[in-house]
């Protein structure tokens, strides 16, 4: 009974945006996608391989345990935040990790109570 | 009319993207033939972008180290003392070199040794018995001390100490350093034994402690009371016990041991970690003080006065191999070579394994022989004179010293005071920068669940070791006996041991062995000894020795309390509960 009389709202139009870059390098992705308007982040440890193997002994430079940034954004903001994430990574340098964009379906979470009803017209 | 959304007129419009499909960039499916991919081409732009912060972090590690050590002993000289630093810009090139060398030593170290250390730790104790296990620990143990960076700093020590007032000191740091190596690296070896057997049986440390304490104790006691001439290497076998447990000794030969315990099934305990370095830091001072019985009990003091003087009459002429790169290289590749090889030997005769990553390897072991030699340099020319000239300078403030103008610079009591406090924040700086002092923290932290806050094990550490050096520092000024110190101290210890818990008395005797780091000890070894010529003092050894054995009293202490609040809060928290349920029956009835 009570669970439905919560409140239950789904955002639709969201887009998951995943980096994987260098150990030590998540904050500098994840303050850039900040600035550039995601509201959170969710950071977690990997170990990769790739373009590491080919570099020869400048492999040996290149990191391998990773850290992996996700955050999801609206899909009107995620060009815009993918290409600051892509930038503050310095991604166009081999070995420095690799971005990739996917629509979500649905996503639900906290949202303010006024943030809703100015949304939905009722204040 | 058509609707456009407003969101995707403006991503049309602000950015400016090319794109590509991968399936022109991806290799085309061939029929049952493996894929091998290009090697890439980098230009100069990448290759900067790609190493410049993986030096920089590097470099960065072993600046924190050094730069706040070498400045504070400037500031005190220059402001206290009021003497300006000779040789400034030697000391300086010097300190470049030890952090350059150590940056590339360490990488060299997770690149070229490691690999081995691990893939031995995992495959050995699979495929051999446990016989063998315990011999390749123990020639490990050999091995990985004469690796050891800080190894180097008593050679260079031996340079100091005048050979009519302590022979057999002088004789054990030259004639017969290799030797002393050789029984540290054996005390090392028989450590990794008896704490892989731990491993494996899940022993206490405790009875431990008391069977490897006992003899030490005792042969100290004997060496101290009936032999007075050869009492003055007390101080330097202590010492040996600091010096072992480096960078190099605790990740190889702990990767064996938790190796083999998860051989054995019994890898899960949260202790596993820990003890050998504790049995690493014991043993080799029985060694260095059975060397001392051995040689007093073969040579007269008069005769190693006279071979001292007769080398000092013939060495007139260096000959190339002696002189100052080419000496620390050949030092640098006599430390690791042998390591390499016996590792590759263990990997190619006893597991038949192939070396994955062959290139890489050798890369690392390269780096880790330029970078150990290149520290080699810079601890001649950089630790040991920086510290040298402070500890020959800082009795200045309370006594009268040749090399300084007016001294006594202050009142006799103002001076000792300056003095001590200069010993006590060295140690406490020291100690609280040290890398693996915050990681021992992180663990003790997680194994107490917070009870024994991270904080507060690092402040517990670093306070010891700062009375340590203090101690250490009163002792040369006041030329005490340091088996006066010593022995009540470690009987102290051995009644904490008794009354601490397992968990408790694990950390606490390993927090002695990662205070001691290759930055650390040379430095510390050389003020000791400049202190010591300094005052006037036969042997200026036995400060480092203080500084392990006074963490260890203070971690265990603060064990203690901070057991009895936890005890006193559970009891509290159920003496609640209890007067809690007694209003509940009272309410109910």
């Amino acid at each position: 009974m009570s669970y439905q009389q919560r409140n239950f709202t789904v955002l639709t139009e969201c887009m998951q945006i995943t980096c994987i870059v260098e150990k030590g390098q998540g904050d500098t992705i994840v303050k850039a996608a900040r600035e550039a308007g995601a509201q959170g982040a969710t950071v977690y440890y990997a170990r990769g391989s790739g373009v590491r193997e080919r570099l020869g002994l400048l492999g040996v430079a290149v990191e391998v345990e990773k850290e992996i940034v996700n955050i999801i954004v609206s899909h009107d903001q995620s060009d815009y935040v993918f290409e600051r994430m892509y930038m503050a990574g310095q991604l166009d340098t081999p070995g420095k990790g690799f971005i990739y964009m996917t629509p979500l379906e649905k996503a639900a979470t906290f949202i303010p109570g006024e943030v809703l009803d100015k949304i939905e017209g009722r204040a | 009319m058509k609707e456009i959304r407003f969101g995707d007129y403006l991503r049309a419009n602000s950015v400016s993207q090319r794109q590509v499909s991968y399936n022109k960039l991806a290799p085309k499916p061939k029929d049952s033939k493996k894929v091998v991919l290009q090697k890439l081409q980098v230009s100069a732009k990448d290759i900067y972008r790609i190493l410049a912060p993986y030096t920089s972090v590097r470099f960065m590690e072993q600046l924190k180290a050094v730069v706040p050590l070498a400045v504070y002993l400037v500031l005190f000289q220059i402001l206290i003392l009021r003497q300006g630093v000779t040789d400034s810009v030697i000391i300086g090139g010097g300190l470049f070199a030890v952090m350059v060398g150590l940056m590339l030593f360490m990488e060299g170290l997770k690149l070229g040794l490691m690999p081995f250390g691990e893939s031995i730790g995992n495959i050995l104790p699979v495929k051999s018995p446990l016989p063998i296990v315990l011999l390749i620990a123990f020639l490990l143990g050999v091995g990985v001390t004469f690796a050891e960076p800080a190894i180097g700093a008593l050679k260079a020590a031996g340079q100091i100490v005048q050979v009519e007032k302590a022979p057999y000191l002088y004789a054990i740091l030259n004639q017969y350093s290799d030797a002393l190596v050789l029984v540290v690296g054996a005390g090392v070896g028989l450590a990794a034994i008896l704490g892989t057997l731990r491993f494996v049986h899940n022993w206490s440390l405790k009875p431990l402690i008391y069977a490897s304490l006992i003899p030490v104790l005792a042969l100290t006691a004997y060496i101290g009371i009936f032999d007075p001439e050869l009492a003055k290497m007390i101080g330097l076998a202590w010492d040996c016990g600091a010096v072992t447990t480096g960078p190099v000794t605790v990740p190889l030969v702990l990767s064996l041991g938790i190796g083999v315990a998860s051989a054995v099934g019994k890898g899960d305990s949260s202790l596993s970690g820990f003890g050998i370095v504790t049995l690493a830091s014991l043993f080799p001072i029985l060694g260095a003080l059975g060397l001392g019985v051995f040689i007093s009990a073969t040579v007269t003091p008069e005769q190693i006065i006279e071979a001292a003087q007769n080398v000092g009459n013939v060495s007139s002429v260096v000959p190339w191999y002696e002189q100052t790169p080419w000496v620390e290289v050949i030092l640098a590749v006599r430390a690791i070579v042998p390591l390499v090889i016996f590792l590759f030997i263990v990997m190619k005769l006893v597991l038949r394994e192939k070396i994955r990553n062959a290139f890489i390897t050798s890369y690392g072991i390269v780096l880790a022989v330029v970078g150990m030699g290149l520290f080699n340099v810079g601890l001649t020319y950089g630790l040991a004179k920086l510290g040298d000239q402070s500890g020959s300078l800082v009795p200045a403030a309370f006594t009268q010293i040749a090399a300084v103008q007016d001294s006594p610079l202050y009142w006799y009591g103002v001076g000792l005071f300056l003095a001590l406090l200069f010993a006590f924040f060295l140690g406490f700086g020291a100690t609280l920068a040290e890398p693996a002092l915050n990681a021992l923290g992180m663990t003790v932290q997680n194994l107490t669940n917070g009870a024994f806050k991270k904080s507060m094990l690092m402040y517990a550490v670093s306070t010891g070791v700062a009375i340590g050096i203090t101690i250490g520092v009163v002792k040369l000024i006041f030329d005490l006996q340091l088996m006066y110190i010593l022995i009540p101290g470690y009987l102290f210890l051995i009644l904490l041991t008794y009354l601490s818990t397992e968990e408790f008395v694990n950390v606490g005797w390993d927090s002695a062995g990662v205070t001691t780091g290759p930055v650390t000890v040379p430095l510390v070894l050389a003020m000791g000894l400049g202190f010591g010529n300094a005052t006037g003092v036969i042997e200026g050894f036995g400060i480092l020795s203080m500084a392990s054995i006074c963490p260890i009293i203070s971690v265990l202490v603060m064990g203690l309390v901070v057991q009895k609040k936890a005890a006193k809060k559970a009891a509290k928290v159920e003496a609640q509960k209890a007067e809690a349920s007694d209003l509940g029956t009272q309410a109910t009835a």
